[in-house]
């Protein structure tokens, strides 16, 4: 899109600055500290993180009871695992997720903004956020799957799940062949970002 | 009529995705980022949120309501083609910026001389100023949240109902998407609770708290011919409000 538009040679400098101003004044003023944002950051960078939502697929691969509990009560059932403090916290008070399964693909898409299950997955992806994809993935998800280098069968249905209201939708992506004798630990390795919101697939142990 | 509403289907649009992976592209981007959080985690409206958080206790100045939906109503208020210009936290920092520039928090001359300050000396440091309180409490709220439950749910509707969407007007923000306006569904899943939204939508009816659902329609029902072949159900989410039950002949 940005060929389609012309911008002033200074636009990142301009926004650093005006952000950097912004941040300024609000410390000043006393709306926030001077380590207000750093310590946001530093919450997202060391506690909400994919690596949440690796654990979460990972132990569904593992145990089909959970699994069963992670579709039945997505907030109940990541609430069980031994997770970082806050799952059910600021855009995972409720949680929803959904499971791909041999013939069924699960994408989430939020056609309006960017709606995000922060505990799960972190924060999302530029990807996710670009008008074009939102446009796209709600009338043609085959041919943006195609697109995105995930090819299903004309017999796998796609199921698009747009999060226009309260719940933060994620996708348990299949687990892949190949991948009996593997620890949960080994299993986490091979879910990605991007699969968990139902773009990609699992890697496949031969690809990690 | 806003294209932010209609975006989902929109045509025409072909060419290759950018499948951006990273976050944030530049680092100014992170701050906008904790920005908003930080406003969020001292937003009035926590008041009236479920973990019961003390904002009277928090020695912050800041006394208005800065909320998803307000952030929402920014992006939906631009002129649309900015909308696809500009990347996702240039529109935030558009928005929050205007925001507390019309809630009085900064004026547009100290923006500009501090703007000049920075873009002169980028390295220059950040006033100081400290207070466990107000950090504490925005940490809180990314722990604790800020969930819409709002008592058991009083459905209308149960699993297996043929629902039709309204079509009602939109003044300067709505969580219904366009393009399922006057179309039919199926109440696929009935959530157990009643919940509120962060404001009040006018004639487009969110706020109160009320039943949400999951409601399956059929591509081609929605995309007509422009639905893929083989295009498996999509599935929305959508508040009560926005649903009527489906006219007895089209059932």
């Amino acid at each position: 899109m940005t060929a389609q538009f012309s911008y002033p040679s200074d636009r990142e400098e301009s926004s650093a600055a005006q952000v950097r101003a912004l941040e300024a004044l609000l410390i000043e003023k006393g709306v926030i500290t001077s380590g207000t944002v750093d310590k946001v950051l530093s919450y997202f960078e060391s506690e909400m993180t994919p690596l949440n939502g690796r654990k979460i697929v990972a132990r569904a691969w593992m145990d089909p009871d959970f699994a069963h509990r992670l579709v039945a009560d997505t907030t109940a059932a990541v609430a069980e695992l031994d997770l970082p403090e806050g799952m059910a916290g600021a855009e995972g008070e409720h949680l929803a997720a959904v499971m791909n399964e041999p013939g069924i693909h699960n994408l989430v898409i939020c056609s309006l903004c960017s709606c995000f299950p922060w505990p799960v997955l972190g924060l999302p992806p530029y990807w996710y956020k670009n008008p074009v994809f939102r446009a796209r993935a709600a009338r043609e998800p085959r041919a943006v799957l195609q697109e995105l280098g995930v090819s299903l069968g004309p017999d796998t249905e796609i199921r698009v799940w747009d999060s226009s209201g309260h719940s933060r939708w994620f996708v348990v992506p299949e687990r892949p062949a190949g991948t009996e004798g593997m620890s949960e630990e080994q299993l986490a390795e091979l879910v990605t970002t991007e699969s968990m919101i139902g773009v990609a697939l699992a890697k496949s142990p031969a690809d990690s | 009529m806003k294209l932010q509403h209609y975006l989902g289907g929109l045509e025409g649009l072909d060419g290759p995705l950018d499948f951006e992976k990273r976050v944030f592209v530049e680092d100014w981007e992170q701050r906008i980022f904790g920005i908003h959080v930080a406003l969020m985690g001292l937003s009035s409206s926590l008041r009236d949120a479920l973990p019961g958080y003390d904002l009277d206790k928090v020695p912050t100045v800041f006394t208005s309501m800065w909320t998803w939906a307000d952030l929402r109503k920014g992006a939906e208020a631009m002129n649309p083609f900015a909308y696809f210009q500009y990347r996702y936290y240039e529109k935030w920092l558009g928005g929050i910026t205007a925001y507390l520039m019309d809630n009085g928090y900064l004026t547009a001359r100290e923006l500009d001389a501090m703007r000049d300050r920075y873009r002169h000396d980028p390295g220059a440091s950040l006033p100081q100023f400290g207070s466990e309180a107000i950090d504490d409490q925005v940490i809180r709220y990314l722990r604790e949240g800020d969930s819409p439950r709002r008592g058991p749910a009083s459905p209308a509707f149960a699993v297996g109902d043929h629902v039709t969407v309204r079509n009602p007007p939109t003044e300067d923000h709505t969580r219904l998407p366009g393009y399922l306006r006057g179309r039919s569904g199926t109440v696929e899943r009935v959530f157990e609770s009643n919940y509120a939204y962060f404001c009040y939508t006018g004639a487009d009816g969110l706020g109160a708290p009320c039943p949400v659902y999951v409601v399956r329609f059929d591509p081609v029902q929605v995309w007509g011919p422009r639905a893929e072949s083989n295009a498996g159900p999509l599935f929305a989410e959508l508040y009560e409000v926005y649903l009527s039950p489906e006219p007895e002949d089209s059932q």
